[in-house]
């Protein structure tokens, strides 16, 4: 049997990540002092067990996959790349967005992104569902709670 | 007896209006969160984590409390009625309550779960009343060794026993404890992992990951995955009372599913999954109709949907007398005592018994409140259900995005939670579970800390850890736990082997 390439590729990240916390340690103290335990001691540890566990990770993909991880049925339900890059574009977009054009607007961006990404296509009907959405939790945080989202271009009018 | 007076206290406290208000409002924001798929409790009280800056701690932690066990009551109304179930532990009700509403008895389902549910959380609430005391009685012996061995096993069970994989578990585990790392290293202020990013300093915030991991990795799911497969919700026909047949079928699942629950809740194993998978196995068992079971018995309902309630309650033991977390939405809860200064833990008892008592006391109430919410306001509950999936997902992202942003006011964070996003994906695709990560990343650094002054004690000799008897015997514990796994696949691999097996499959 195959090794399903998606399980090497997440038993190489966890490898990676073992790598960068273990690499990460030696520039930590490890010893001395009152404590006896540095800073560094518990990364280096966490970070060898992560590169272990990697490596038993890989072993398994390579055997024919991970126990439990049905791939046969994971290739029934293929994966709907357009949906996913309308969700991830959406809170890119909203990341990039929010400190300029504020929260309300960002939000509304996001609302109709994401619902296009499971397949709404009325526009009209999702911007105006984010705007009043985002809007009615603007209100609710700024001027109930207290807390300060950004009114951003709308910071003229806004009280 | 001492307890009740404490817990006399406790309902002074609870009792007031506003603390009444917060359970209410505890109660059925978990009521809603449960019903709605794609948004749980762990995500909810991680959102409203900021709040604890404007409400006492008190009223916060009754209503986080309320959001956690109502969503117990509320995830079973989804699993009925819908053919995809909400939360992971409300799968087995799922498999007969969605068979019984497809034959029209959607009513006596809802029913049985909403009064097992609720007989099942006042039965734990009482175990909790009078477990705790002697639980912190215990607890007070414990020094830093002991809690440091505890804790090693709590992330053992939580990451090894839960799921189908220990190996994923562990995974999952250690990230948490990379997680957990990053930021000031609290006893010595070292930096570490910040890579001289400043957000990174102050560590990353429990918000982000909870959100990331389970709203917008389970949006990202959703959307590219299980988008294309149809749900069907079921309409509740009739009367929603059950019959005295109904009754007399449920009241003995009821009480065993509590039985089994309550003591799989408290010990270090956490998780709903597996008091309800056994409770499901027993009852069908046990009942007189086995050939109804996949075909909607009224049993595999009952017992579960008990057993379920009954656990959630009960691992409020580990963690409000050791600090103990064993469920993603618990890690959470300890991170909300925190936001107060405040550790639970057999000191709390002493030091601030009328908070904790109160707590306790609220449970009693919120039990009374969620029943009355889910069984003659259910009709409320189903209309969440009919909110079309595009508009649902994209709401919760507005929530999820805006709670992260308005954390700290930081555009970093929304793109942290995007890559801890796309990690919980891989995560759900690959089928590592993620609750272990939650407790990992706050438990992780208690862990350390007591570890480290563990070793300061003994003057850096590790000895001490097997040493103390009890340090030595729940370590002994923890290696029995990940090794038995293995040595009994083991033995059965060679057993299977003449049967004409390679050993590959």
């Amino acid at each position: 049997m195959r090794a399903p390439a998606g399980q090497v590729a997440v038993a190489a990240g966890v490898l990676a990540i073992g790598a960068c916390v273990l690499g990460g340690s030696f520039f930590l103290p490890t010893g001395g002092g009152y404590a006896q335990v540095g800073p560094g001691v518990v990364p280096r540890v966490v970070g060898a067990v992560i590169l272990v566990l990697g490596a038993f990770l890989l072993a398994e993909a390579l055997r024919g996959g991970f126990p439990g991880v049905d791939e046969e049925a994971e290739a029934k339900l293929p994966m709907d790349w357009t949906a996913f890059a309308w969700v991830s574009g959406g809170i890119i977009a909203y990341g990039l967005l929010i400190e300029h054009l504020g929260f309300i607007f960002s939000s509304t961006i996001l609302f109709v992104m994401v619902a296009r990404g499971f397949n709404s296509r009325r526009y009209g009907l999702n911007i105006a569902t984010g705007l009043v959405l985002a809007s009615a939790v603007f209100a609710m945080f700024n001027y109930g709670l207290g807390l300060t989202l950004p009114a951003g271009v709308l910071k003229a009018v806004l009280p | 007896m001492d307890v009740w007076a404490q817990l006399m206290h406790g309902f002074a406290v609870a009792l007031t209006a506003p603390n009444l208000m917060w359970c209410l409002v505890g109660c059925a924001l978990g009521t809603a969160v449960g019903v709605l798929p794609g948004v749980g409790p762990a995500v909810t009280v991680a959102l409203l984590l900021p709040i604890t800056t404007k409400v006492d701690a008190s009223g916060a932690l009754i209503m986080f409390a309320g959001i956690y066990y109502g969503a117990m009551y509320g995830g079973s109304t989804t699993s009925i009625l819908l053919n995809t179930p909400g939360e992971s532990a409300t799968i087995v009700t799922a498999m007969e309550g969605n068979e019984m509403a497809k034959r029209g008895r959607a009513g006596p389902a809802l029913a049985t779960s909403a009064i097992g549910s609720f007989f099942a959380g006042t039965i734990a609430t009482i175990g909790l009343t009078f477990l705790s005391p002697l639980v912190v009685e215990l607890g007070l012996k414990f020094g830093p060794p002991e809690y440091f061995a505890l804790m090693v096993l709590a992330f053992t069970t939580v990451s090894a026993v839960l799921g189908e994989s220990t190996l994923r578990g562990l995974c999952s585990l250690f990230l948490g404890l990379a997680i957990g790392l990053v930021g000031i290293d609290n006893q010595t202020g070292q930096a570490r992992f910040a890579f001289d990013i400043p957000q990174l300093l102050d560590g990353i915030e429990v918000v982000t990951v909870a959100v990331g991991l389970f709203a917008v990795g389970e949006t990202l799911y959703f959307a590219s995955k299980l988008n294309q497969v149809d749900e069907k919700l079921e309409s509740i026909k009739g009367s929603i009372w059950m019959k005295a047949e109904d009754w007399k079928r449920s009241i003995g699942p009821w009480i065993r599913g509590t039985l089994v629950g309550f003591p799989f809740g408290t010990i270090p194993a956490g998780g709903a999954e597996i008091p309800t998978f056994l409770s499901y196995a027993m009852e069908k068992k046990l009942s007189k109709h086995p050939e109804e079971f996949g075909k909607g018995a009224i049993e595999g309902v009952a017992g579960p949907e008990a057993a379920n309630n009954a656990s959630s309650t009960g691992t409020m033991v580990p963690l409000l007398t050791l600090g103990l977390p064993t469920s993603a939405t618990a890690a959470i809860l300890l991170s909300a005592f925190q936001q107060y200064g405040l550790q639970p833990g057999p000191l709390l008892f002493e030091s601030n018994s009328a908070l904790v008592w109160g707590l306790i006391a609220s449970f009693y109430i919120g039990n009374v409140m969620l029943l009355v919410l889910n069984l003659p306001l259910v009709g409320l509950w189903v209309k969440l259900l009919q909110i079309p999936r595009p508009q649902l997902y994209a709401g919760i992202l507005v929530f999820a995005t805006m709670g992260v942003y308005g954390m700290r006011q930081s555009a970093f964070d929304v793109f942290l939670l995007y890559v801890i996003g796309l990690v919980g994906f891989l995560m759900r695709r690959y089928g590592f579970p993620t609750a272990p990560v939650i407790v990992g990343m706050i438990l992780g650094p208690l862990a350390e800390e007591q570890m480290r002054r563990s070793l300061s004690i003994s003057q850096g000799d590790p000895m001490i850890f097997v040493t103390h008897g009890i340090s030595a015997l729940l370590l002994g514990l923890t290696l029995v736990i990940l090794i038995a796994p293995l040595v009994i696949g083991y033995l059965r691999k060679r057993r299977d082997m003449p049967l004409g097996a390679t050993g590959e499959e």
